[in-house]
């Protein structure tokens, strides 16, 4: 049979042209993993390389008692939840309002993209050298002018954590607004029509009209951003390097530390793998709760 | 002056131009010195064979700052000397340590040497990753004792980079911490520099206007083992606290709780309310603009505040050694840059990189990189007792203010030994506790005590592995 002949032929080829992308990314992303998760499982310590041995789950167990990773953990959570959720409201309260306006949109919309290109190390040396440091910093003029005086803004513990997660917000809500911008563009005219013809305000509007219309996008976004925020590291790294103590310190930054300064290279890796993991779950979660919805 | 985060060619330049005598670097003279400075005599003095190596190539990482600067300058006189290649690499300082473990981890043998940091030579010893020098020091075929004099070079700095009493590394600059204080604001109040940590606060109060922007007082507060952790030791050694008890390392007693809260009310009382996240170069910028009365640092700081060009305060320095603590000692730290040799060389190649080693540490090129030196900036982190008494020295160093070469001097012979920081291979992971700890109770987010036990914690864990 000359044709399956010829099929399996093209197949080979494909499969020949194919392979060197595939091996590529086999050494750049799976071995990687895999050494990984290996490395989680031994003790790795270079600082003390006469322990080094196989540990088992000996370096998820450490976790338990280990309150500098339950810090950190729920560091994670608080950073996250609060920039995505953040990101989603002012972007999407930023959408609504410039498609009030008539003109100059894509003027706006090329602004929003400059945080976005923004390289996250940049963005977190630009804040905390010019914008967030005391004394002549640019957050610190507005607050000085308006008589609430002078803070420290990534030197209070508190202070520091409001100021990440403010940072992280302010370069990916335009992200949100591009999207959720784009998709309030697409809606029909007519049902709003029809809506006020009824007499509903623009709150239900809102409410049952415009947000179950949004709300794939919505949920887009929110999984997106909640990827990205989970896994976030280089704009905090640069602004307070997880500090002042261990403040700043989400769970990637608290996976570094360990491995590359503590040079615990074994428990390092069993931390980057429980980010991992969270990671991943939470992904999943979300996604299936866009598949219930949609 | 470690730990600098990426400072910036145009800071080197201007702090080489600080110590004053950039009259040397007019286009007139630098015609002679240069004749005069690649002249290899006093090289060839040395009874070894220089050319043993000839034709292999090593690579040295260094950090980006004015005292390598010098070096780099004078690596063709290297070349000719020995026929060995030189190529350096600059690596930023925070960075440095972990490019360094990567390669001497893995066992690349992509760096010769690179300049180390001292701490870390008990973590290179565990894992034999660096050769003991003391082989090379005693073999008639590569040193010419005489001529190289291994002694000459400061004793604390010899065992700083020595474990169990072997040389790991050869020091090739460094620095100590000293009282650095504005001589018109202390005369104007009567005051002298402190004799104890009280009369260091006294001054400070002294001083301290902040309605006129002037405060009274600066410590390094940023975090790290480098930072916090490099000013903490010295006032923990001085209030009668050390590391270890017995052989369990102990970060909690009482003297160090009192040093901490020392500490913290220094910094909450006195300094600017930025300090928490300042280290050297932001107190320098500041007592050059003259803003700070009085602050404690590395001599080498001289160079950014002595600079006619950025400095407001040139010509109004004193220098004074540390405070006495309450046990009546005065500590300050220990620290140079050492040139260790990676393990994992072929023997040709270790024998040019002991080669670079002699050479860049030897007196002569000292001296060259310091006073002898065509460029405007001179050194002020020589490796050598008998240099750091040199008449030449002191007259490079004459634009850096009052007492200078003696307040450094003494501190660098009286006031410090090895045991300054605790040595122990896990280093790094203790350093970064004891920094995070600090900062925690700088800042005001733990009690001193509070801050300390949990250090403690962190410790015992990561010394369980």
């Amino acid at each position: 049979m000359p044709a399956s002949g010829f099929e399996r032929r093209e197949r080979r080829f494909a499969l020949a042209l194919l392979a060197p992308a595939l091996a590529v990314l086999l050494l750049v992303t799976t071995a990687p993993l895999v050494y990984l998760l290996w490395a989680s499982l031994q003790r790795l310590d270079m600082s003390m390389p006469w322990l080094q041995g196989f540990a088992g789950l000996a370096n998820y167990q450490k976790m338990g008692a280990d309150p500098r990773f339950w810090n950190s953990l729920v560091l994670t959570l608080v950073y996250t939840s609060s920039t995505v959720v953040l990101q989603v409201l002012v972007g999407l309260s930023l959408a609504l309002l410039v498609l009030q306006i008539p003109r100059g949109q894509a003027l706006l919309r090329i602004a929003a993209i400059l945080p976005i290109v923004l390289a996250p190390v940049v963005v977190g040396l630009f804040w905390r050298t010019l914008v967030l440091a005391p004394d002549f910093g640019l957050v610190d003029l507005v607050t000085r002018t308006l008589g609430l005086g002078s803070h420290n803004w990534l030197g209070d513990p508190q202070l520091a954590l409001i100021s990440v997660i403010a940072i992280h917000t302010w370069q990916w809500t335009p992200f949100a607004f591009l999207v959720l911008l784009a998709t309030l563009a697409t809606l029909p005219p007519d049902i709003y029509e029809a809506a006020r013809l009824d007499r509903a305000g623009a709150w239900q509007r809102f409410r049952h009209i415009t947000l179950p219309l949004i709300r794939p996008a919505v949920v887009m976004v929110v999984i997106l951003r909640t990827m990205t925020a989970l896994s976030a590291f280089a704009a905090i790294f640069a602004a307070t390097g997880g500090g002042p103590g261990s403040a700043t310190e989400i769970l990637n930054l608290y996976a570094y530390r360990t491995s590359f300064t503590e040079l615990n290279i074994g428990y390092g890796a069993a931390l980057a793998t429980v980010l991992l993991a969270l990671t991943m779950a939470v992904s999943l979660l979300l996604f299936r709760r866009r598949r219930g919805v949609a | 002056m470690h730990d600098v985060p990426h400072p910036s060619r145009r800071r080197i330049v201007h702090q080489g131009a600080a110590l004053g005598l950039a009259s040397l670097g007019a286009p007139w003279l630098l015609g002679t010195a240069h004749a005069q400075a690649d002249d290899l005599g006093p090289y060839r003095a040395a009874k070894v064979n220089w050319r043993q190596a000839e034709g292999e190539s090593i690579t040295v990482a260094v950090i980006p700052a004015g005292y390598f600067e010098n070096l780099i300058t004078l690596a063709p006189q290297f070349e000719a000397l020995t026929g060995v290649k030189l190529r350096f690499e600059k690596v930023p300082p925070g960075q440095i340590r972990q490019k360094a473990m990567l390669d001497l981890s893995s066992k690349t043998a992509t760096f010769a040497t690179h300049a180390a940091d001292p701490m870390y030579y008990p973590l290179y010893t565990a894992n034999r990753w660096v050769d003991p020098l003391d082989r090379y020091l005693s073999d008639p075929a590569l040193t010419d004792p005489a001529w190289f004099n291994y002694n000459d070079i400061l004793k604390a700095w010899r065992d700083a980079a020595s474990v169990d009493g072997k040389p790991y590394g050869i020091p090739y600059d460094g620095e100590v911490t000293v009282q650095v204080y504005r001589k018109d604001l202390y005369a104007a109040k009567g005051l002298k520099p402190a004799d104890t940590l009280d009369e260091l606060l006294a001054n400070a109060k002294a001083v301290h206007d902040p309605a006129n922007r002037v405060w009274g007082l600066a410590l390094r507060g940023f975090a790290g083992a480098g930072q916090n952790m490099y000013i903490y030791p010295s006032l923990l050694r001085s209030f009668g606290g050390g590391w270890f008890n017995g052989r369990d390392l102990v970060v909690n007693t009482p003297q160090a709780v009192q040093a901490l809260e020392w500490y913290v009310n220094a910094l909450t009382q006195y300094a600017p309310p930025a300090v928490r996240n300042w280290n050297w170069p932001d107190i320098a910028d500041a007592f050059s603009q003259g803003t700070l009365g009085c602050y404690v640092d590395a001599h080498s700081s001289a160079a950014v505040i002595t600079n006619p060009e950025k400095s407001k305060v040139v010509g109004k320095i004193g220098y004074a050694r540390w405070p006495k603590g309450p046990s009546g000692k005065r500590v300050t730290s220990i620290w140079n840059w050492g040139f260790p040799i990676n393990a994992a060389l072929s023997d040709k190649a270790k024998r040019a990189t002991w080669l670079f080693i002699s050479w860049a540490t030897s007196a002569e090129t000292q001296a060259r990189t310091s006073w002898k030196f065509a460029g405007p900036a001179k050194r002020s982190g020589l490796n050598r007792s008998s240099l750091w008494r040199a008449p030449e020295f002191a007259a490079a160093m004459q634009g850096a203010g009052d007492n200078f070469i003696a307040a450094a001097l003494e501190s660098l012979d009286q006031d410090t030994d090895v045991d300054w920081r605790p040595r122990v291979p896990q280093w790094p992971a203790i350093g970064e506790a004891m920094a995070t700890g600090i900062q925690a109770a700088l800042v005001g987010q733990k009690k001193p005590k509070e801050a300390l036990d949990e250090a403690q914690a962190r410790i015992q864990q990561v010394l369980k592995g």
